[in-house]
């Protein structure tokens, strides 16, 4: 070929409307598929307000801390008390209603104390720096072939934030997390390190556990682990009357480690439907599988947002989503990655709305007949409404003596709920009005709900969900005589 | 009315896109999440325009035919995004759309009107009209951003539709 002619060929390529046509649709599909998903802001910040992850209650405060090395937190507290000032203890801020910050306050932020100290792979357990999260303790014992026993269903959260909550998770055989502990490093709110076991006769484990960094700074813990087991997962449809029976059998067979359970809430089948996930022993444990990393959260959200629409596409989406579970039916999965499920897909960031989280706790026995009077107080359709409901999941939190502030006080279904309303005064009022009335259908079936999450709730009805508070309280009395560790959820309940 | 349609019609969409641009880019700027996904919706828009550039240029002449649509086309996006309040988790995906459908518009109009015979007049009001709006806007402090694009959006749209009404006078005219 002719080198002009070359060259004019060239010239025709691009600026041929097909070609230009073509790289525009390679393009926009391309960035199409890199949009990310918008993070929500929230947080620690010194100059401008700090939040936490709802950011409903910011609030100034004075100096942010980070955790250097024991020394210099022990120094802290120790001139907190001869100055009078007050701490708040933060890890990664998931919970809701102001635990980890006080208005023109020091914020310990814990992040960077997050050391694995030890693993001892023939007692399965690790030591392991409280400001660590599940994420990074799944990435040290994976290769042991060890799993934990205990966590929530995803890896986000620090084992410090998680035992000043006492959480829970999918399992339903290792009862509750603060169980698992066998052995902790504390920093007094008197500025004392202490080593403490579940025997140790001065009960801090007791308190410290859900105490909501309200008793001094977990510093380490030594966390009693188990095998990564590998798991068939099994699913099922069931009518929301059928639920009791179902997990009685499951609980007395052994075979099943964990388990949870979704209720509908679309407006076809609101609280009339639900299926069940359980992980079944397999009998082989796992040293080689991956730990899995977030996927399809895109996807995932866009399902969410659809469903978030209410109305017909909420059937929609709960008809998907059967058919999703469905589709797991037999697969097989480590323990390891059943305990580390996606969070991405949940961020909700509509200007002028929220996404909260609420839980709560109904005795085993009563779950049939408080969904039924639930069904009285909430309407099935929320698409014209500002308060909607999003998700309902259930789980099994087994009863709890290990700790005061108490939400399992027997065996109980946890009723995860996620909910969405608007932020102007008179949005908020009507989510609190909703929640104080589900809050005492709750307590009239013997039921409780839990502290991490905004408190919607009123001081009489922590009190009666909660009724050792006082003796929490003389307790805080005693060991923190002058206040130092204080949080926004302390100065709203106490 | 020749002269309306061939000299102040594209003065008003050419000076009034300069104009908008820095009100449209803080929009885009809030829906961008990332300042590389900034970039891109740009590029988006600039391979569109690229496009409709060349649209313009391989289809039959006169294209007149199209530029009330073209600038309907323009109007229509700009009052949407005027409109656009809550939608946000999809908010970059149609702010994409938007680009690409800006862009191919604005390459079309581009290539017709660098065409007219008008155009090199046209540059020289061009810069002293948007000179002094945009100082006059500046001094606006009442109406948010969004209002300016939704407004031009509306003015693009009428032209648009006053331009069809124009032709559609011609034609019964000359049957
Ligand atoms: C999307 C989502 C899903 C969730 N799922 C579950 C679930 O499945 N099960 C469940 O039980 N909970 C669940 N939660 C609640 C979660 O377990 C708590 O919010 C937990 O506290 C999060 O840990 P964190 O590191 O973010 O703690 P933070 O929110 O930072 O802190 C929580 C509390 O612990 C205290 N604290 C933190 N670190 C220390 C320390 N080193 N020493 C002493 N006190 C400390 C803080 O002062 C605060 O009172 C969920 C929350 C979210 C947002």
């Amino acid at each position: 070929m002719e080198p002009s002619q070359l060259k004019s060929n060239k010239q025709v390529i691009h600026k041929n409307p097909w070609f230009l046509g073509i790289l525009l649709c390679i393009f926009v599909v391309s960035v199409l598929a890199s949009i990310p998903i918008e993070k929500r802001k929230y947080g620690l910040s010194q100059s401008n307000l700090t939040t936490d992850y709802t950011g409903l209650l910011p609030e100034r405060i004075k100096k942010i801390v980070k955790a250097g090395d024991r020394s210099e937190i022990q120094e802290m507290v120790k001139e907190a008390n001869e100055m009078g000032y007050h701490i708040s203890i933060a890890g990664l801020q998931h919970s809701q209603g102001g635990h980890t910050y006080y208005k023109d306050n020091v914020v310990l932020d814990m992040k960077t104390f997050n050391k694995v100290l030890e693993i001892d792979k023939q007692n399965q357990t690790i030591k392991v720096e409280s400001g660590a999260s599940w994420e990074e303790v799944q990435e040290a014992i994976q290769p042991y072939g060890l799993a934990l026993k205990v966590t929530q269903s995803q890896s986000i959260f620090t084992i410090g934030g998680s035992l000043s909550v006492n959480a829970h998770g999918r399992d339903i055989r290792f009862g509750p997390m603060a169980g698992t502990v066998r052995e902790m490093t504390i920093l007094t709110p008197t500025g004392e390190i202490k080593t403490v076991t579940r025997n140790d006769s001065e009960e801090w484990m007791k308190y410290v556990f859900g105490g909501y960094g309200l008793f001094g700074v977990i510093l380490d813990v030594t966390l009693e682990l188990t095998e990564n087991d590998v798991y068939t997962i099994h699913t099922e449809e069931l009518k929301t009357n059928e639920y009791e029976d179902y997990f009685a059998n499951l609980i007395r067979n052994d075979d099943t480690s964990m388990h949870y359970a979704r209720v509908s809430v679309a407006p076809n089948s609101f609280l009339d439907e639900m299926y069940v996930i359980d992980y079944i022993k397999t009998g082989k444990v796992d040293h080689k599988t991956p730990l899995k990393k977030e996927r399809g959260a895109r996807i995932g959200k866009l399902a969410l947002d659809i469903g978030r629409q209410g109305g017909s596409l909420e059937d929609l989406f709960w008809e998907n989503q059967k058919l999703l579970i469905k589709s797991l039916d037999g697969d097989e999965v480590t323990r390891n990655n059943a305990m580390r499920g996606n969070s991405a897909f949940m961020e909700f960031t509509k200007p002028g709305r929220v996404e909260v989280l609420q839980e709560f706790f109904i005795p085993v026995e009563h779950y049939e007949e408080y969904m039924s009077d639930l069904k009285r107080i909430l309407p099935p359709n929320d698409k014209n409404d500002d308060f909607k409901i999003h998700n309902i999941t259930v789980r099994y939190a087994a009863k709890d003596d290990y700790t005061y502030l108490n939400y399992a006080k027997e065996d109980m279904f946890g009723l995860v709920i996620l909910i969405q309303h608007g932020l102007k005064e008179k949005e908020i009022h009507n989510a609190k009005t909703i929640i104080q009335e589900w809050t005492d259908l709750t307590l009239k079936h013997g039921g409780g709900y839990y502290l991490p999450y905004y408190h919607y709730q009123s001081k009489e009805q922590f009190r009666k969900s909660y009724p050792s508070w006082e003796m929490f309280q003389e307790e805080k009395l005693i060991r923190d005589p002058n206040g130092v560790f204080q949080n926004i959820f302390y100065d709203y309940y106490f | 009315m020749k002269i309306i349609s061939e000299r102040y019609v594209p003065l008003v969409v050419s000076v009034g896109q300069v104009v908008i641009f820095p009100y449209y880019i803080l929009w885009l700027k809030e829906v961008s999440l990332t300042l590389t996904l900034f970039t891109w919706f740009f590029a988006a828009f600039s391979f569109s325009a690229a496009l409709g550039y060349r649209l313009f240029q391989v289809g039959k002449k006169p294209a007149d035919s199209f530029i009330p649509y073209i600038y309907m086309g323009m109007g229509c996006v700009y009052i949407l995004v005027g409109y656009i309040t809550s939608t946000f988790e999809v908010l970059p995906y149609i702010a994409l759309f938007f680009q690409v459908i800006l862009g191919l518009l604005q390459g079309y109009h581009h290539a017709w009107h660098i065409e007219q015979k008008s155009f090199r007049l046209h540059a020289i009001n061009h810069y002293l009209l948007v000179g002094i709006i945009m100082i006059g806007l500046s001094s606006v402090k009442i109406i948010s951003p969004i209002s300016f694009i939704s407004t031009f959006g509306a003015i693009l749209f009428i032209c648009g539709m006053g331009l069809l009404i124009k032709k559609s006078k011609d034609s019964s005219v000359s049957n």
